[in-house]
Order: structure tokens, then C-alpha cells, then sequence
């Protein structure tokens, strides 16, 4: 197959946005296809077909207000919100928003935040819309993984700070991996094919919001498992009071 | 007719498995190259309906090593994929070398219409033969 990028020249934002309508295509094509499949039945729409059109539909509006605040931030029309945020709260915020994308797609998500850890500083808008993001990802790989195992989003102590991230089982990534990914994403169909099938666009609009917050993705092993995370420095000043 | 549906995606497989099972057709579903190869030897699938963009091996992969079993070298494939057909090769090298009868891109692709092609699948590819 010819590269998608053969021939254009496109800058990192416009390889992102190309990605990013490559994925929306996906849930945007099933709620088509789903309203196809209900009106030629013949009978009216059950609450099933309207709870998938409605995962569905979320799912592309976050991702889409995901890449539009990593814009806005980026191009400072936007400044970050800095506040003390305890990791584990945000996480357990992500995966009640990831919960209903998981539970329609048949994956289990865990949490895992260890003892208590220091707060960070950072804008939690932007924080949160980065691991829903990448969650989304997570979440449709372990869909299409040959066996099905739990998304683990997981915060953890490092010499280097606050590890947090997410994680799976089947998810073969290697330090190499997400280096590959970033230099083809926008030029390649399949630019993560070791985590997922399609675009991945959300572990790059992840990638760009975390860059706000002078952090990025990278490939993180704990306890046996393998995933994306970043890390962040806990703020001295709170350590202080 | 018993179809081979290879699709990653669980939501867009529910949907279309149901669009070709109200079509009279019976569907397995595979998410992965290699669960592809488990279902196709399982049971002997009449037309298989392949999305390229699969995790770890892709579509053109599994279709170099579907073709390498001599029992399944006269299974009709029909892309139906997010891959332009504008990105492929052309049909005809398509067909000689991978044995692809149809090529249907996804987002043009009504249910109605890829229920068309999997019936028509077999007989188109008897016409080139």
C-alpha cells in the first residue's frame, strides 16, 4: 500500500488532524451503519442501537474537543489552569468517563494508584482529556486483542517522579515502538500496528496535550504489563506546606 | 453462505454480522490475522470479508498466507476496508495475485451494498476464472 502521506507535505499539526479524521471516520461510519441496520428492519430502534449511537457519538466529541484544546493551549489562546491535582483522583476520573466506551466494547478497566502520592501541579482539564484520550485507544486495542484482558490505569512512584499511564497485557511496546509511530503518524494507516489497528489518533492528541504541560508519552512497564504513560514531577512548593 | 468476516472493530463486526445474518447468511467473526486462519480452518468459509488495517499482521499479510493453503485458494475476498481504493493497487493485480473479487471502501459503502457483493462474490469469481 501506498503511504497516506505520499506526496504531501504536512507539518505535525496537520499530520495530526488527518490522523484525527481518520479516527472520527470510525464511530461516525458506525452510527451510520447502525441507523441503516435499524430503519431497514422495519420496527423502531431499540434502547441498545441508542445506547451505541450515544457511545459512539461521545467518543468522537471528546476526542475532537481533545485535539481542539491541545490547539488552543499550543497556539495560547488558551493559558493552563495550574493547580495541585492528586493522580489518583484523575485517574479515577478517567475511567469513569472511559466506562461506558469499555462496557460497549466488552473490556474491564482496573485501577491502580498505590499509596498515597504527592499532588502534582498541572491543568487538569488538559490532564484529563490526555488519559481519556489515550484510554480510548487502550480500550479499542484490547478490543481487537485475541484475548481479552483489563485496562489497567496505574500511577506509581519513579526516581524520576509520578509514573501515569495506562496499560495492557497484549500490548507489545517496546522503547522503539512509540518513537516509530510518532515519525509515520499522518504519513501511515497504521502507525501503532503493535497496539491497534486503526489511526491511534488519541495516543497522538494525548501526546500533543501533555506537551502543554512540558511532559510526553512514553512506553512504561509495570508489574508485568506494558503500556503509554508520563511522567510528572511532583511540586516542591506543595511538598513544602 | 457462510462468511468469513474479519473485522477488528467489535461495534462495526455486531453490525455488520447482523446486516449479512439478515441477508441469510451465516458469519464468523475474527478480530486478527492469525484468529482469521483458526476460523477459516475451523469451518470452510464461502467469501471472506477482509478490513486490511488489522492489528499486528495486517490484511495483505493474511491474504499472502490464506492463498498459500491449497484448500482455500478458490475462497472469494472482498476488501471492505478504510484503505481508498485510490491507495491500492489496481484491481486486476488484486485479483491475479491475492484472488480479491471486490474492493469496497467502507465509508461508501452502504450495508445493503456489501450484502450485494457477498452474494454476488462467488459468481464473479467463476466469470473470471
Amino acid at each position: 500500500m501506498r503511504q497516506v502521506g505520499d506526496g504531501l507535505q504536512l507539518n505535525g499539526q496537520e499530520r495530526l488532524f488527518l490522523g484525527l479524521t481518520e479516527q472520527l471516520t470510525r464511530p461516525l461510519l458506525a452510527i451510520s451503519r447502525l441507523s441503516e441496520l435499524a430503519n431497514s428492519g422495519g420496527e423502531a430502534p431499540s434502547a441498545e442501537y441508542w445506547q451505541v449511537v450515544q457511545v459512539m457519538a461521545d467518543a468522537s466529541l471528546q476526542l475532537a474537543e481533545s485535539y481542539a484544546l491541545s490547539l488552543r493551549v499550543h497556539g495560547q489562546a488558551t493559558s493552563l489552569a495550574l493547580e495541585p491535582i492528586a493522580i489518583s483522583s484523575l485517574l479515577y476520573d478517567t475511567a469513569e468517563l472511559l466506562a461506558p466506551l469499555a462496557r460497549q466494547y466488552g473490556v474491564e478497566l482496573e485501577l491502580d494508584t498505590g499509596p498515597r502520592m504527592q499532588p502534582v501541579m498541572v491543568d487538569r482539564a488538559v490532564l484529563l482529556s490526555a488519559f481519556e484520550s489515550l484510554g480510548q485507544v487502550f480500550v479499542a486495542a484490547q478490543a481487537e486483542a485475541a484475548e481479552r484482558l483489563p485496562v489497567r490505569l496505574s500511577a506509581h512512584r519513579s526516581r524520576y517522579g509520578i509514573v501515569a499511564g495506562l496499560y495492557s497485557g497484549s500490548a507489545h511496546l517496546g522503547a522503539e515502538s512509540l518513537r516509530r509511530a510518532q515519525a509515520v503518524q499522518g504519513r501511515a494507516r497504521q502507525p501503532f500496528p503493535q497496539l491497534v489497528g486503526g489511526p491511534a489518533a488519541g495516543v497522538f492528541v494525548a501526546n500533543s496535550l501533555l506537551e502543554t504541560l512540558a511532559a510526553r508519552l512514553h512506553v512504561a512497564r509495570y508489574h508485568r504489563l506494558t503500556g503509554l504513560a508520563t511522567t510528572l514531577r511532583p511540586s516542591c512548593q506543595l511538598q513544602l506546606v | 453462505m457462510h462468511i468469513l468476516l474479519i473485522e477488528p472493530d467489535a461495534v462495526q463486526a455486531n453490525i455488520y454480522r447482523d446486516a449479512l445474518q439478515k441477508a441469510g447468511c451465516t458469519v464468523a467473526h475474527a478480530v486478527s490475522a492469525q484468529a482469521a486462519v483458526h476460523r477459516a480452518d475451523e469451518r470452510l468459509p464461502d467469501v471472506v470479508v477482509l478490513e486490511l488495517q488489522l492489528p499486528g499482521h495486517n490484511g495483505v499479510e493474511f491474504l499472502y498466507e490464506f492463498r498459500s493453503y491449497p484448500e482455500w485458494l478458490r475462497v472469494p475476498v472482498i476488501l471492505h476496508t478504510f484503505v481508498p481504493p485510490s491507495e491500492l493497487a489496481p484491481a486486476a493485480v488484486l485479483c491475479t495475485e491475492l484472488g480479491v473479487c471486490k474492493v469496497l471502501y467502507k465509508p461508501a459503502t452502504a450495508l445493503a451494498d456489501l450484502c450485494v457483493a457477498v452474494q454476488t462474490a462467488p459468481i464473479v469469481l467463476e466469470g473470471r476464472e
